[in-house]
């Protein structure tokens, strides 16, 4: 079984082993961890721009979103709040109280990414460039959409006499079977630290991969999100059709695929409106939403079942497009998390109180969109949720903003060894 | 004409003799009367229609029949008859873990399932009876009130058995272990005659096709058919294509390859099967139909596309099953043209839907291991 290289020029042959381009990424580690961090961080911002002027890439799903991240100042304000609040420990020893810190690469890192979100390569590997590591990633599709073109426009971008071309000399994306051991024994045995993104069966698979005993692991594994939508807020002068459409955003991006996005949402009983009407609130906003992509035949069958399911059951209802699968809602007041069906399908579910949803919390939950009137009902909750294992209480709408932390982990902080000196 | 004297003389007739314009031209308001009947009489299935059918008094065609998901019938027990009327509920064969369909089964269902398969068969294999080799073990058609699809589609055939002998017993394991003596006895007394063989194909392949072969026996039943229905998808991933399962069953049975017709049928649609022409397509009887519809939008697929299988049949009386959504990918290959001269839509089965887009780390029950209660 071989490797494909996504380059800019698109995917190429790479030979039957991953040694050759790991040689060559060792071979860059030296010179990589010479450049200054905020040429680095210039350089990203002549990529973020570029991605939105650039015909190959400004049509792409969520580029709006990647580039203002790439921005120099929020990628700064990023690594301060990683790095102990300084930057400069990425260049070499800064003085923290009686002793110096800084920030080392861990070396070669090891990703293994999903194919749920396309621009998701980028956010995985500019931090760990950032970091300045050279970097092995592993994506999930011999195709990933519009990855050569977002390298192609990296490739092209310059700042402060660095290229985009040195920095992806850095850099290897592959494709590779994921059945094949051998492949990803390689890559596993040679990394110092590795990060996984993925689902159970993948999450468990490369864990269970040989490893250098120094190794790092950084796992951002599945994830399930919620909504949660107060009485207070339900009743409040500001328009629940506002909050909605906040929602629904979230639900919209990347197909609702992602772990950030809501699946089940639960609404706290309320004299004002009742399920029935927040449900029809819900599919009015789905319905002005632009039509789906090309739906495939899984997807299709979950969504059909998904709704007859809850049209048979005497307890739940279901309002539906009646343009094919598009999108639909299905209410109920048994308080669990629905399995997710995704691609606009949401579940929305009566309570009587928020605190019966936090028996349904665990660290499997990564995002509660919270919706709340009350300020002191708000941090309640998110103590509660956060204490149960959530990761993210944040205002719908925002849910799939990538952000640190995310998972509850400060990732460059995981992808740096952070070394003393006590002359 | 009566709703059941129209089901009836459609059974009784030539199953593919009307061209598709005119059978939907019958079939379309009989199937949509049906469903009206049977949502009187199952309240769930009225709140199904009301909720995603749109509004059933307007109902033209066949296409405005929202379907009913076969996986319905894994999860709720759908009858529009009364506990006393139900003669026996069938049972599909459920995998490990996973709630099986329950079909309930009345006397006029019953009824119409088995005349109906008769029907079809005649014109496949011609209307004599003949000496039934089933692949299977007895304890598959046991007398009682539960009974599988593999076990109803034996009962089935059996009217067309002259005399039936089960080549298959079940071992200590509960696996399925060839009887080769009851085989070797059946070609003893048969093998100039025209016979019949049924079985679910996996079985056939696994336990008579490799076994057979691990044993160096070859069979002379040179006037057998070999009458199998699905498991495609285990074969599938065994790497086993419809074609080497033909040459290799053929090889061992000692009959002809056009001899091996694959059928294709559910429990949710018991008597309504869809056997292979000589031209390997699959064609509707005249009381169903088949509809493809393409993932997302539902609309009709058009010939040489792929589609959702739906399948339509006025057979049942006891449980909604007048149009019934797949998991199944099938592929319309035409319309009143096929070579075999059969008219109507004709398609092939493709494959079990499966999941291809990628999850990712979004977890679908957000409870790790522990399964939510839902589908």
């Amino acid at each position: 079984m071989s490797v494909l290289r996504i380059t800019p020029n698109g995917s190429q042959q790479a030979g039957e082993s991953l040694q050759p381009l790991l040689a060559a990424l060792r071979g860059q580690r030296a010179s990589l961890a010479q450049v200054p961090i905020n040429r680095l961080l210039a350089l990203c911002d002549d990529f973020s721009r570029r991605l939105l002027r650039d015909d190959r890439t400004r049509g792409l799903e969520g580029i709006a979103f990647l580039s203002a991240w790439l921005g120099s100042r929020n990628l700064q304000q990023f690594l301060e709040f990683n790095l102990n609040g300084d930057l400069r420990y990425l260049d070499g020893f800064v003085l923290c109280g009686n002793r110096y810190l800084a920030a080392r690469p861990q070396g070669l890192v090891a990703m293994w990414l999903p194919g749920n979100v396309p621009t998701l390569p980028i956010f995985a590997l500019v931090p760990t460039l950032l970091a300045k590591n050279v970097c092995l990633v592993k994506v999930a599709s011999a195709d990933a959409p519009g990855l050569d073109r977002l390298l192609a426009v990296l490739e092209e971008s310059e700042a402060g006499g660095l290229c985009g071309r040195d920095l992806l000399a850095t850099t290897a994306v592959v494709w590779f079977d994921y059945h094949d051991r051998r492949l990803n024994e390689e890559m596993s045995l040679a990394a110092d630290a590795k990060v996984i993104w993925g689902g159970e069966a993948a999450v468990r698979a490369i864990i269970a991969l040989p490893r250098q005993e120094h190794c790092v692991e950084i796992v951002f594994g599945p994830k399930y999100s919620i909504g949660v939508i107060s009485r207070g807020r339900a009743q409040a002068a500001e328009g629940l059709d506002i909050l909605i459409a906040d929602f629904v955003r979230d639900v919209a991006a990347f197909e609702q695929r992602t772990c950030s996005s809501p699946q089940t949402i639960f609404l706290e009983r309320n004299q004002r409106y009742p399920l029935q009407q927040v449900g029809q609130m819900f599919a009015q906003c789905l319905a002005r939403l632009p039509q789906k992509l090309a739906l495939d035949a899984y997807t299709t069958v979950q969504i059909l079942n998904a709704r007859a399911q809850w049209a048979l059951d005497d307890s739940r209802e279901v309002i539906a497009s009646t343009d094919g699968a598009n999108w639909t809602v299905c209410m109920d007041r048994q308080v669990s998390l629905k399995e997710a069906v995704q691609s606009r399908t949401v579940f929305l579910t009566e309570v009587q109180s928020w605190q019966e949803v936090i028996g349904l919390l665990s660290p499997r939950v990564q995002t509660v969109g919270m919706a709340f009137a009350d300020p002191a009902e708000a941090i309640a909750f998110a103590e509660a949720a956060t204490g149960a294992g959530v990761a993210r209480c944040v205002r719908p709408g925002l849910m799939n903003n990538y952000e640190s932390p995310w998972d509850g982990k400060l990732l460059v902080s995981q992808l740096v060894r952070w070394v003393t000196l006590k002359p | 004409m009566s709703a059941e004297q129209q089901v009836e003389e459609l059974i009784r007739g030539p199953q593919y003799a009307r061209a598709q314009t005119d059978k939907e031209a019958l079939l379309a308001p009989l199937l949509c009367g049906l469903c009206r009947d049977v949502a009187l009489r199952c309240p769930p299935y009225a709140r199904f229609l009301e909720r995603l059918g749109r509004d059933a008094a307007s109902w033209r065609t066949m296409l405005d029949i929202p379907p009913l998901p076969a996986a319905m019938f894994k999860r709720f027990l759908l009858s529009a008859v009364p506990p006393e009327q139900v003669v026996r509920q069938l049972q599909s064969s459920a995998t490990t873990g996973q709630q099986p369909s329950r079909i309930v089964v009345d006397k006029t269902t019953a009824f119409r399932q088995s005349r109906a398969l008769v029907s079809i068969l005649k014109e496949h294999i011609g209307p004599q009876r003949r000496p039934l080799l089933v692949l299977d073990a007895p304890q598959s058609v046991a007398e009682g009130e539960s009974l599988t699809a593999r076990g109803a589609a034996v009962r089935g055939l059996q009217n067309f058995a002259a005399e039936t002998v089960f080549a298959m017993q079940p071992s200590a394991s509960g696996d399925l272990e060839p009887d080769w003596g009851q085989v070797q006895d059946f070609q003893a007394r048969h093998a100039q005659r025209p016979v019949l063989v049924f079985g679910f194909t996996f079985v056939v392949w696994t336990r008579l096709v490799v076994e057979a072969q691990r044993r160096g026996l070859r069979f002379a039943l040179p006037g057998a058919i070999l009458l199998h229905s699905g498991g495609w998808k285990r074969l599938t991933a065994e790497a086993v294509s419809k074609q080497e399962f033909t040459r290799q069953a053929a090889l061992v049975l000692g009959c002809r390859p056009e001899a091996i017709l694959d059928f294709y049928g559910m429990v949710e649609q018991v008597g309504t099967v869809f056997v292979d022409c000589e031209a390997g397509n699959k064609h509707a009887p005249a009381f169903a139909d088949v509809l493809l519809r393409r993932p997302g939008s539902l609309e009709p697929a058009q010939i040489g596309e792929s589609g959702l299988i739906e399948v339509l049949s006025a057979l049942p009386t006891s449980f909604p099953g007048q149009a019934i959504l797949t998991e199944d990918e099938g592929l319309l290959v035409g319309v009143d043209d096929c070579l075999c001269g059969r008219k109507g839509r004709y398609f092939r089965f493709l494959r079990r839907v499966e999941q291809t887009e990628p999850r990712g780390c979004g977890d679908t029950f957000g409870q790790g291991n522990k399964r939510e209660a839902h589908l």
